[in-house]
């Protein structure tokens, strides 16, 4: 992936509608300050960019779902309950889909089939924000992991993903194991209380803050082909652990001094082109 | 106050003729109460024969089955969300029959984790109690306890005083195969019947139409399971990651899983591959109402289908 920054057209963003308490406009705000490139919000990537056989998606959808974390997807048809689920859930994108992994790579592939094909050129990243949760498959441990982002074209941020993907706190998990307790347990909820703020959570009020992060990562991976940085306190580095996501993103919050460079060259060299 | 014998008791009413039918000796007594004095105060029961008493309760039986033969909804299991879907339906005026195994309704609703029969809800499934009248009190913020007994009997009556009715002691055996494959009833027995060998209890069994089938059956979800066998469907078995809020997915994935099969509670579980839930039963409960709300939509009554238009305009003017 490599676009080439000074002549990028526009940056589209997608809407998650179940997650309120993310503002795109704010995020698009952002990266037109720090890129200078132009970015415009718009509707759930499906919605927007629908198509009038809802069917076919559905099972497309549904055969993006990973149901052994183990195996890659193969090509089996996926069952009548997923594609029923599947098309519910494109008629109300409003509802998050809690406990679902979907292959990163068959989500993205889906997506991008949805583009017309006009947009679906270099010049226009398109960085779509899903309240699906997103993995991609490790050749090293061959299972699938949760990923908050999976990038390329277009690229994914996953809400759910931003929450369950980074790794809580250790400490966290030792006190889960210590009461044994299920995630669906009503004393998971009050452990999550004693940890509050040491971590992402659904409908976080950092939400769009974190946002506009990782909607760089994207658009630097669209121009450079490096996402991330190693630096911790630049809001590229790719966090594992939910503390370095918020160190980064919400402490920190800003680019490293190599990535501001290349940013302001960005908007340097846009500048001048226009000029 | 001492009871005395029925065979006694024949003397005790003088005069008196009891209502019967038949022959004399089948005639019910009524018992007698003394006072410490010895002397007769009064007959507890009016008497009614055996037959009359076998008359009712077949007439009472063959009445409701014939009315259920055909019903707009078959939820199969009485647990807590086949009660509550049913309860829902019924309420809003659709024929609604539920049909359980065992001989008591509310499946594991009457006890907690660790057989222990305090029952937890997390807000906001405690608006569950508040409607069928049940009391709780809030153990912490957003976690609601209540005896399981209270609870489950609760539900039980706000089922039925609704209006759905309940078959127990009935096993689902099979689904009924419409045009296309769609599901358009249900296969039962009786419960004892599959209980014995085969070869001492050759009954066959009846069928019950309806234009949808509530699979409500629990982490078998046998209705399902049902159509795997013919090829029809196949379930994923329970299981998941990343999961932090399962009965969250429980409610999202309630829903139409198969033409003319909604699927609800822990029967979501395995359809869909979805991890197993801790003991706390608001998962079951907004999946029962949430299966009912499905319900409806299919039987174009009253819950219009979300069209997407106007789902996102409606999320994004939340967020504004």
């Amino acid at each position: 992936m490599a676009g080439d920054g000074e002549t990028l057209s526009r940056v589209y963003l997608y809407e998650d509608p179940s997650s309120p308490t993310l503002d795109l406009r704010e995020v698009a705000t952002h990266i037109a300050k720090v890129c200078g490139i132009p970015a415009a919000v718009r509707e759930e990537f499906l919605l927007h960019h629908g198509t009038d056989d809802i069917d076919f998606l559905a099972k497309e959808m549904a055969a993006a779902r990973v149901t052994d974390i183990a195996r890659t997807l193969g090509t089996v048809e996926p069952p009548s309950q997923l594609i029923l689920f599947e098309r519910r859930q494109l008629e109300s994108p409003g509802r998050r889909v809690h406990g679902v992994l979907y292959d990163g790579g068959r989500v993205q592939r889906i997506l991008r089939g949805a583009l017309p094909p006009k947009e679906r050129t270099l010049d226009t990243p398109h960085v779509a924000f899903t309240s699906r949760l997103v993995g991609t498959f490790g050749d090293a441990d061959r299972r699938y992991h949760a990923r908050a982002t999976v990038l390329g074209y277009p690229s994914l941020i996953s809400t759910t993903g931003l929450v369950e993907g980074p790794a809580k706190p250790r400490e966290f998990y030792v006190a889960k194991r210590g009461l044994r307790i299920e995630t669906a347990d009503a004393r998971y909820e009050l452990l999550k209380e004693n940890f509050a703020g040491r971590f992402l959570d659904f409908d976080d009020p950092r939400l769009t803050q974190v946002a506009k992060g990782y909607a760089l990562q994207a658009l630097f991976y669209h121009i450079t082909g490096e996402p991330f940085c190693d630096d911790k306190d630049c809001v590229l580095f790719n966090a594992h652990w939910q503390e370095e996501l918020l160190h980064a993103q919400v402490k920190s919050g800003v680019l490293c001094a190599r990535h501001a460079k290349v940013a302001r060259a960005l908007r340097d060299g846009r500048k001048t082109r226009t000029r | 106050m001492t009871l005395t014998a029925p065979s006694e008791a024949a003397e005790v009413y003088g005069g008196a003729t009891p209502r019967h039918h038949g022959r004399q000796d089948n005639v019910i007594y009524a018992a007698r109460l003394e006072n410490r004095s010895g002397s007769v105060i009064m007959p507890i029961f009016q008497p009614a024969s055996e037959a009359e008493v076998t008359r009712a309760i077949l007439k009472g039986f063959t009445r409701d089955l014939e009315r259920y033969a055909e019903s707009e909804v078959v939820v199969v299991g009485g647990g807590p969300s086949g009660l509550m879907a049913a309860r829902d339906l019924a309420k809003a005026g659709v024929e609604v029959v539920v049909i359980e195994r065992n001989n008591y309704i509310g499946g594991g609703f009457w006890i907690g984790g660790f057989l222990m029969n305090t029952i937890t809800l997390r807000a906001p499934a405690q608006k569950v109690l508040d409607e069928i009248g049940c009391p709780y009190e809030e153990y912490s913020k957003n976690l609601f306890v209540t005896p399981g007994p209270h609870a489950c009997s609760k539900l039980i009556a706000a089922t039925m005083d609704a209006g759905a009715r309940i078959q127990n002691m009935t096993s689902f055996e099979d689904v009924v195969i419409r045009e296309e494959n769609r599901v358009g009833g249900v296969v039962i027995n009786w419960t004892p019947v599959q209980a014995l060998p085969h070869e001492i209890t050759c009954v066959d069994p009846i069928a019950l139409e309806s234009d949808l089938v509530i699979d409500a059956t629990g982490h078998d979800a046998l209705v399902i399971q049902s159509l795997e066998k013919r090829g029809l469907a196949k379930r994923i078995g329970e299981g998941g990651m990343w999961i932090e809020r399962s009965e969250d997915a429980v409610v999202e994935h309630t829903g139409l899983a198969y033409p003319g099969v909604i699927v609800a509670g822990m029967a979501v579980c395995s359809t869909y591959g979805l991890p197993r839930m801790g003991p706390t039963f608001g998962g079951m409960l907004l999946s029962g109402r949430r299966a009912a709300e499905e319900a409806l939509r299919q039987l174009n009554k009253g819950v219009p289908a979300a069209k997407p238009s106007e789902t996102k305009s409606k999320a994004i003017a939340r967020k504004r």
